[in-house]
């Protein structure tokens, strides 16, 4: 690992204010930062840590029902907080089918958010990445890579965000909450991350020192939660990466369905949200050829970026998966291995209290 | 700044960005916390701050300052931890115990919440911290059953049978056992290889001025003193310990940088000066074509090996086939332990402390590459956490024996995880063709077999699987006809080696697979299909070889069958009502020959008692996890005819104990519980003569007092017993045709799973496991070897699968967790070898061979998809079920 200088900032005007020279990086509990530093991807000058800002570590419920989270909270305790997980089920569930136990105790927000792709080629300085390094091209295009994207990729970068976290988020319309050398602005997550176009080196509308302080999620967002559940697909039961997976949210009344909100992880450069998928299922009962045909419309400008042609498949039957097990309604509480397509048969959960 | 490490605080001048397990082993000296990956895969560092378990590898040490950290050794003064602690050893929970720290640890953030926990709660508890050895079920049985072991009273003692627990599982659970990384001596200098990030290339190196400035020596070909090569077979030394401007693999060693730590660590690989001319890379079909590269110049058509059996006997009419072509993939051994240890020279010796299966083999092959006499050559095995195979051959230690060599200083080398995975040998990806016809009735009439398996870059362990497939590859059936090849074939890929079964694993897919399909054909039930087939006693295999006693498989199918009855009977009812999830059961057989193929691999055993009353085992074989180590004692304590406790135990350590071979081919009980149980038959003769007693007297050793019959004896020179044992067997000729093993392992498992057929995931339920061990010398230990092969079984069948330069870390190479392995049942049956101690065989690599096979087989039963590809991705498994 490198040197580097070490600041530990007192407020949040500090840390923006040190963060304005090149080469710093932002720290919050490094699960993902000290890895990439470990490897060469990421090679910082100035890591300033988030752990000491104030105010960066709340989950406040603001007058008229919408809910704040601090940067800086922690992936687990956001998950096991009763009243967060009531209102907003399937982050819940989609937080903890992230990572694993020790994982999702450190894991913050604002990381969750900004973590880099898992692309093997980006974290192996060895290779071509144009994402690491502009310009040098993509050993992923014609390498292993079923795991790549489907939707929005480019001949500039085919690699996908990893998060589970962000998928029910921007489905619920979320918004993110920036602080820079401009001040405060207010993103959608739905506009946070970038599509690789020609510069997969952007990964975010963030500005160079630009810091997350919150994410919100609108009171109309906790209006899905009698019906809202996350699916994740993944190669082993637990602590893996999802192949693809799908956030779903619906409001029925008599029968039908009022508004929907899917969503869909694990096919590109940003959490998936799919309108148009969404929109065909208002006024619709909540049946199997509905799901259908809402995932057909959310996967219909798919294509493949190399072996990766099952994963369109894959994409549309989890979506039907997580709008079935939506409108089947959320569960009183969570299975034993949340979102996971291998619960079917397991045992009663038990899973305890914040620090499993 | 200041740590509170178990309730101390400690000033400790380290960077803030410091990783928090770095500063525990290299500054606070707590080398209990283990470091398997340093990125947050293996949670074999897990510690708890402020109570919530943590990866200490992810945790910068300036963020858990004002936090109270606890470590594993801290677990012995509290009531909670040393219950668990004792749970974890009444149990077998810790095998080779690298993981056992992060296990423990992860555990207490639970039972300080619930010390009842269900069954779900500890699986999710332990679900981030990877064990490669136990399966996980003791574990989970260790941490429920923790509450019973407050005040526990020290465990039993035992003989031969009894459940005793391991003698090295004291230093495992409380963190203090020397592994790898735990220890070097002071002022070591650091070694990191450098390797190829091309899979065949040609290069030269350009002017190291710039790294020498930095005080970093670049050790190339040229600094090697003896020959620049080395590999298991004595007429195949085909792989450098540099390569000299020539790479065969991603992964090959170019040379190694030497200096102090903290610069050869900051290097970066663009900064070395090597100019890379890539050339095509040769796979298994390439390397075949005619005009393919030449990759090692004494085998021209790459084929490195080819074993063959033919075999013709009398046999009824053929009235079904079935045929196939399977294929597998490389797999990772991914012991939880990357490859470290440091070497030292003394004088005109070397000394090399180093995680190993092999001690002699390392010094043989030390000795080579220094052009030194093997006498002159110590090898010191540190604890090794987890080998099954991968360890057999050298890794570091050739390099940092010469680095040591050359410098006179001291030498210290820790892989990282992406490192051990790129270089280490792996399981032999195989394609295999093979057809099997029955007669109406059912009987096997025929099975023919052809396999190529990819052995990569160098010979390592190829050899033996090309010698031991055909062998094994109709399974353990009665077959008339066989024929079977097995070839071993170069290419730029990762060296493929010994892997627990040694190839017996892939090629018992493909047979397992026809079976069921001859079965169904013939409208029989698989199971009985298996029985009607299986080998017996009296019975004479494709090899001519007659097996007389302990032939275990029709009293395992015996055991088997209600089993088989009730969860077939659940899975039909299952199925009754309609839905994406179907359920399927499936059954396979193995067998397994112990031991080394058609060769001579002997080993020695000496128990000595001195006249203080001191009873000595030189024991020399390496207890990789397996549980040698007690297994042995027991035996001899049973032969002796004195307790276990009565032993001080000397072992593996080349200066001080004698060859015991190997720790590999299942080899270590039949062959080495052999000869020590004939070096206690001897040393109590001895001992017995002192007073001409009779053979049934009672032995006792107590405060140094020897009695027998109860009157004290005084001893009056070291006695000493030597047990020597090499099991016969006759060489294979050109027919494959010959005795090579003096005894085989016999086992069945059935599988019961769950298949979603929208998605494509499996979810096992249950796995009932029958196994003819002979003797099981210590059920808790063979049960752990039965759990932990299961799992790897589980991985290969369902998610392994090794991509050179895409899954060098353990999160794109996934192994199962413990939320993947079931329920396991265990039917141990004994058929006694009368070859073996006490009637023991062997089940390090029995136990996993049956396993994926069997889940394939309840794939189908449960979907009618026949996977001729593993892993059984999703998406594989919904291809082939299209
Ligand atoms: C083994 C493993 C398995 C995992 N599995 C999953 C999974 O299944 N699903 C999943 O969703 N995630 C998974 N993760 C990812 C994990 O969730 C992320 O590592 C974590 O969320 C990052 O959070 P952090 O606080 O540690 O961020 P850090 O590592 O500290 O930071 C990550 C990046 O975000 C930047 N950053 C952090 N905070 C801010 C901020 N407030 N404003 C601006 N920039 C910021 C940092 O500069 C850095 O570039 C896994 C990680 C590991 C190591
Ligand atoms: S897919 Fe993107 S991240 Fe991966 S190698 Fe290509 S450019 Fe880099
Ligand atoms: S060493 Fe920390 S998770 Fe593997
Ligand atoms: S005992 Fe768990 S990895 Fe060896």
């Amino acid at each position: 690992m490198n040197r580097f200088e070490y600041i530990r900032p007192r407020s949040v005007a500090e840390a923006v204010a040190a963060a304005a020279i090149p080469g710093s990086a932002y720290l919050a509990a490094g699960t993902n930062l000290l890895d990439l530093m470990k490897i060469g991807v990421a090679r910082p000058g100035r890591l300033i840590d988030l752990n000491h800002l104030p105010g960066l570590d709340a989950i406040e419920t603001l007058p008229g029902g919408a809910v704040r989270i601090g940067a800086q909270v922690r992936n687990a305790e956001l998950a096991h907080d009763p009243e967060f997980a009531r209102r907003f089920p399937a982050v819940a569930e989609a937080l903890l089918s992230g990572a694993s136990a020790q994982l999702r105790n450190a894991a913050t927000v604002g990381g969750n958010l900004m973590q880099r792709t898992r692309c093997a080629w980006f974290q192996d300085t060895a290779s071509a990445c144009n994402r690491r390094e502009p310009g040098t091209g993509c050993d992923a295009l014609g390498g292993e890579n079923r795991m790549h994207a489907v939707l929005g990729w480019s001949e500039h970068c085919i690699a996908t965000h990893p998060s589970d976290f962000c998928v029910p988020l921007v489905a619920l319309d979320a918004v993110v909450e920036i602080e820079g050398a401009g001040g405060r602005r207010d993103i959608p997550l739905a506009d946070f991350h970038l599509l690789p176009g020609t510069t997969p080196e952007r990964e975010s509308v963030l500005a160079p020192g630009e810091l997350v302080i919150a994410v919100r999620l609108p009171a109309e967002a906790a209006g899905f939660a009698a019906h809202a559940r996350y699916a994740k697909l993944r190669e082993r039961t637990s602590y893996a990466f999802a192949v693809v997976s799908a956030a779903a949210g619906l409001r029925i009344a008599n029968g039908r369905i009022v508004e929907a909100r899917l969503a869909l992880g694990g096919v590109a450069a940003k959490p998936w949200r799919a309108e148009a998928a969404e929109a065909s299922l208002a006024g619709a009962a909540p049946d199997a050829d509905a799901f259908r045909r809402a995932a057909e419309i959310a996967m219909a400008e798919a294509k493949p970026s190399g072996d990766n042609a099952f994963k369109i498949e894959l994409a549309r039957r989890i979506a039907i998966r997580a709008l079935t097990q939506a409108a089947a309604g959320t569960p009183d509480r969570l299975p034993a291995l949340p979102a996971s397509s291998f619960a079917s048969n397991a045992g009663a959960p038990n899973m305890g209290g914040l620090h499993v | 700044m200041i740590l509170t490490v178990n309730g101390a605080d400690t000033r400790c001048d380290v960077a803030p960005g410091a990783r928090l397990s770095a500063v525990l082993r290299d500054t606070l000296c707590l080398t209990g916390t283990k470091v398997g990956c340093d990125a947050g895969d293996c949670g074999a560092c897990t510690v708890l701050l402020d109570g919530a378990q943590v990866c200490a590898c992810l945790v910068p040490a300036a963020q858990a300052e004002g936090h109270a950290i606890r470590t594993v050794e801290s677990l012995a003064a509290d009531p909670l931890g040393a219950a668990l602690q004792a749970a974890f050893l009444h149990h077998g929970a810790a095998q080779c115990g690298i993981c056992t720290p992060g296990m423990l640890m992860a555990a207490m953030a639970l039972l300080a919440r619930d010390t009842t926990p269900s069954e779900a709660a500890a699986r999710a508890a332990i679900g981030g911290v990877l064990c490669r050895c136990t399966g996980y079920t003791k574990i989970v049985d260790a941490i429920r059953d923790a509450h019973r072991f407050h005040n526990a009273p020290p465990s039993e003692e035992g003989g031969v049978g009894a459940r005793l627990p391991r003698l090295d599982g004291v230093a495992k659970i409380a963190g203090l056992d020397r592994f790898g990384a735990d220890e070097a001596p002071p002022g070591a200098l650091w070694l990191r290889p450098v390797r190829s990030p091309h899979a065949h290339a040609r290069f030269e190196l350009g002017d190291t001025a710039a790294l020498a400035a930095r005080g970093i020596r670049l050790l190339t070909a040229r600094d090697v003193p003896g020959a620049n090569s080395f590999g298991i077979y004595p007429d195949i030394k085909d792989q450098p310990v540099f390569c000299d401007g020539y790479v065969r693999y991603r992964g090959d060693c170019i040379g190694a940088l030497l200096g102090p730590r903290a610069a050869v660590e900051a290097v970066r690989f663009a900064e070395l000066p090597i100019a890379w001319t890539p050339l095509p890379p040769v796979d298994m079909a390439a390397a075949r074509l005619p005009g393919a590269p030449v990759l090692h110049l004494f085998r021209p058509d790459n084929v490195l090996s080819t074993g063959r059996l033919a075999c013709a006997r009398d046999a009824p009419e053929e009235a079904h086939v079935a045929e196939g072509l399977f294929e597998t993939g490389f797999v990772e051994h991914a012991y939880i332990e990357p490859e470290a240890g440091h070497a030292e020279r003394i004088g005109d010796t070397i000394s090399v402390f180093a995680c190993t299966q092999a001690p002699y083999m390392d010094r043989e092959e030390v000795a080579r590459v220094l052009g030194i006499a093997q006498d002159e050559v110590r090898i010191i095995p540190s604890a090794c956490g987890g080998g099954f195979g991968g360890k057999l051959d050298v890794s570091i230690q050739p390099m940092i024996a010469v680095a040591a060599w050359i410098t006179g200083k001291p030498v210290r080398a820790v892989w990282t995880r992406g490192e051990s995975m790129a270089s280490s040998t792996k399981r032999h990806p195989a394609r295999i063709r093979a057809r099997a016809a029955c007669a109406a009735d059912g009987r096997l009439v025929r099975f023919e077999f052809e396999g190529d398996f990819d052995t990569g870059a160098y010979a390592s362990w190829g050899p033996t699987v090309a010698g031991r497939v055909p062998v094994h590859a109709c399974g353990p059936y009665r077959v008339p006809h066989v024929s079977a090849v097995a070839r071993a074939i170069y290419t730029t890929n990762p060296p493929s080696g010994a892997f627990r079964g040694f190839g017996v694993p892939q090629a018992a897919i493909a047979q397992e697979a026809l079976y069921d399909a001859l079965a169904d054909r013939c409208g029989m039930d698989r199971l009985e299909f298996r029985a009607l087939n299986a080998l017996r006693a009296g019975d004479t295999t494709a090899t001519g070889q007659t097996i007389a006693h302990s032939a275990g498989l029709p009293a395992c199918l015996d055991a088997l069958r209600p089993h088989w009855a009730a969860l077939r009977a659940e899975a039909a009812a299952f199925n009754a009502t309609p839905g994406p999830i179907r359920r399927g059961t499936g059954i396979a057989c193995m067998w397994y020959g112990i031991g080394n193929t058609g060769m001579s691999n002997p080993s020695t055993m000496r128990i000595t008692l001195a006249p203080d009353g001191t009873l000595t085992f030189f024991n020399g074989a390496v207890d990789i996890g397996q549980g040698s180590t007690t297994v042995l004692t027991q035996i001899a304590a049973e032969a002796l005819g004195l307790p276990p406790a009565a032993f001080t135990l000397v072992l593996g350590d080349t200066t001080l104990t004698a060859d015991a071979g190997k720790t590999s081919a299942s080899r270590q009980t039949f062959v080495s519980g052999r000869a020590a149980q004939d070096a206690a038959i001897a040393l109590r003769a001895a001992i017995l003569r002192l007073t001409n007693a009779g053979e049934g007297a009672r032995l006792s050793l107590e405060d140094g007092v020897l009695r027998i019959d109860g009157a004290p004896v005084p001893i009056p020179e070291t006695l000493e017993g030597v047990g020597r044992f090499d099991p016969p067997t006759v060489p294979l000729d050109a027919e494959g045709q010959g005795i090579p093993y003096a005894t085989y392992g016999f086992a069945a498992q059935i599988a019961s799973l769950d298949v979603d057929t929208q998605l494509g995931t499996v979810t096992l339920r249950r796995i009932v496991a029958a196994h003819d061990v002979g003797r099981a010398v210590n059920p808790t230990l063979v049960e752990g070897q039965i759990h932990g092969g299961i799992a790897q079984g589980i991985g290969l069948a369902l998610m392994e699968e090794y991509l050179p330069g895409r899954t060098e870390n353990l999160h794109d190479y996934l192994i199962p967790t413990a939320g993947d392995v079931p329920p396991i049942d265990i039917i141990l049956i004994e058929e006694p070898e009368p070859l073996g101690p006490f009637g023991a065989k062997g089940i390090g690599e029995p136990a996993l061979v049956p396993t994926a096979p069997a889940i394939l087989s309840a794939i189908h039963d449960a979907t009618g998809a026949r996977l001729h590809r593993v892993p059984a991705l999703p998406h594989r498994v919904l291809e082939a079920m299209r």
